[in-house]
């Protein structure tokens, strides 16, 4: 019975705000759709706060900042934060990694892409068994569905 | 087989026709990315000791319409493979997927935004492939909500589509730079039983000093428990980034996926276990080109033993793409995987070769692990990857070479081919 009783208090709760907000209909800060390209900047920023302050006006641009352990560490930026990602990035490119189904691995794929972060570069095939064990949380986000744990079933069942 | 693929992809086209006409009249943007990939390696088969494999794949993009501003457009995304060797390495000689096409309207104001068709939603607990209809926008200046609804796309291949269903949505209060807190739902349901019904809340909260804390829970109704607890604080100081965290996952609440459950994971819900992770990541930006980090992640568990994992990396960024690094680290798992091993990693990827030896880029990448337990005889693996590439027409083309090594538990000798053309057009 708990479930039922935080679903609706979740729900009342949704329901309050939406109430509260649909009184002040706004519209707050919206970045450009597309963050402009290379050829339009003077001088290629190499981060975001190059330009940007770590904590802009409307946008906390440092947590976009593609640090050397970004790869792992996106996922607070990318769910809350998907309009500021599709400035640069559309769809196709975090579907390397999320996605329904694909065959290829993502460092196979952009094989000489050797500067993305890509978790099982090499013999990934060795050290899944350990990895697997020790955390099998990380392998579920993205295998975790029918379609895209067929690459699992080969060996798994 | 090729039948269901030619009359699949009429009907594919039909429907791609369908959706571009609105957006092609009106004369707007279109964008077209194509990726050709041929591979060739040696593998094994039922009939063959080291058979020729020679699969080729294509991922096609097309984005039509509004596509550098608000608007009405058009997106497809999806991939294809056929192998070219007459052997039975693949169950299927052909496979491929959709992985998103779908018609977009976005306005300014409000941020609102809707897309019909099949598209990849990001909410709070979603992170799924639906068919179906997404709307979002802000509600004021302190909400906005998500909402979508469908047939879930992964699972178009189980027993068919009929009874197969998802819904939700999100609903964030956010107050300038000082916080935002979203909540999230999400349910789908496989042949008529609820495989998945999940409640998310995510937070982000912008404290003095620049600190940041960033946090998510998942909680499974079908299992009546928390899932999952993740919790992350950024602490700069000065050009070193310290990123402590701590994530808590109950098994059967994060595995226990219903009708959804899959193999390998769906055992893993009935063993009543619960992991606690926690650790930090420090990022010293030592200038514009040099970066050092080191990783540390503990690992604790109520039926296992303790694992933990250490690392310590530096790259070098130069112009455009060009980077180095390196990388090693250890991963001591000995009484939860019955093995442990030290992974080191080098590679490099150099985009200013301005056609010196006809390339303009090139990229290399090592690895060595070395492991503590014998797999299969062997204690350690070898990894080589080498590739260069070469851009024509003002950079639209590229056609890339590559080719990897490796020596591990599981081949002795393996060398593997690939040939990229990337093509993309812009009018």
């Amino acid at each position: 019975m708990v479930n039922k009783s935080l679903l609706s208090i979740l729900t009342l709760l949704a329901v309050v705000l939406l109430v509260a907000a649909c009184a002040g209909l706004q519209s707050s800060y919206t970045p450009p759709a597309k963050h402009p390209s290379a050829a339009d900047l003077e001088e290629v920023p190499k981060v975001c706060t190059n330009c940007h302050d770590a904590r802009g006006e409307n946008v906390a641009y440092g947590r976009y900042v593609h640090t050397a352990d970004f790869g792992t560490s996106h996922r607070p930026a990318a769910t809350q934060g998907e309009a500021i990602c599709a400035m640069c990035h559309q769809t196709s490119f975090c579907n390397d990694c999320h996605a329904t189904r694909v065959e290829l691995k993502p460092s196979l794929k952009n094989q000489t892409e050797t500067y993305r972060s890509a978790p099982h570069r090499g013999d990934y095939l060795s050290r899944h068994r350990i990895d697997g064990r020790v955390d099998p949380t990380s392998c579920f986000r993205c295998h975790g569905n029918p379609k895209s744990a067929r690459s699992c079933k080969k060996c798994h069942g | 087989m090729r039948s269901f693929v030619f009359c699949h992809g009429l009907r594919f086209a039909f429907v791609l026709i369908l959706l571009l006409s609105p957006v092609c009249t009106l004369g707007a943007e279109v964008q077209i990315k194509s990726d050709t990939i041929f591979r060739l390696f040696e593998r094994d088969t039922s009939s063959e000791e080291d058979a020729t494999v020679l699969p080729g794949y294509e991922y096609l993009q097309v984005d039509a319409g509004e596509l550098e501003d608000y608007g009405v457009s058009f997106h497809l995304y999806g991939w294809g493979r056929a192998d070219f060797a007459d052997n039975d390495y693949y169950k299927d000689q052909t496979a491929g997927e959709l992985l998103y096409g779908y018609l977009e309207y976005r306005q300014e104001a409000n941020r609102f935004n809707a897309k019909l068709g099949r598209f990849q939603t990001f909410a709070g607990v979603a992170n799924d492939a639906v068919d179906g209809l997404y709307l979002g926008g802000d509600l004021g200046d302190y909400f906005d909500l998500s909402l979508y609804g469908g047939q879930p796309g992964a699972l178009d291949s189980e027993q068919g589509r009929s009874g197969d269903s998802i819904f939700g949505g999100r609903l964030a209060h956010h107050l300038g730079m000082h916080y935002e807190v979203g909540v999230s739902y999400k349910s789908i349901e496989n042949d008529n039983k609820t495989a998945e019904e999940m409640l998310g809340v995510d937070m982000s909260v912008f404290l003095p000093a620049n600190l940041n804390l960033y946090g998510f829970s998942k909680y499974n109704n079908e299992t009546d428990d928390w899932a999952e607890h993740s919790y992350e604080l950024s602490i700069p100081v000065g050009s070193v980034i310290i990123k402590p965290y701590y994530q808590h996952y109950n098994y059967e609440g994060y595995f226990d996926t219903g009708a959804n459950a899959v193999s390998p994971f769906n055992w893993l819900s009935q063993t009543g276990e619960k992991l606690t992770a926690y650790g930090a990541d420090a990022l010293w930006q030592l200038d514009d080109a040099w970066t050092l980090g080191a990783k540390a992640k503990f690992f604790s568990y109520d039926e296992l033993d303790n694992a933990e994992t250490y690392s310590i990396l530096v790259t070098w960024q130069g112009e455009g793409l060009t980077q180095y690094g390196g990388e090693i680290g250890h991963t001591s798992a000995n009484d939860t995987a019955n093995n442990d091993y030290t992974l080191v990693r080098l590679y490099g990827y150099c985009d200013a070769m301005a056609g010196q030896f006809w390339l303009d880029f090139v990229s290399a990448d090592m690895l060595l692990t070395f492991y503590d337990e014998d797999i299969y005889g062997e204690d350690s693996s070898f990894f080589l990857s080498l590739g260069a590439g070469k851009r024509f027409l003002n950079d639209a083309l590229s056609i890339t070479l590559s080719g990897d090594y490796s020596q591990d538990p599981y081949f002795d000798d393996d060398l593997r081919g690939m040939l990229t053309m990337s093509y993309a057009y812009d009018k």
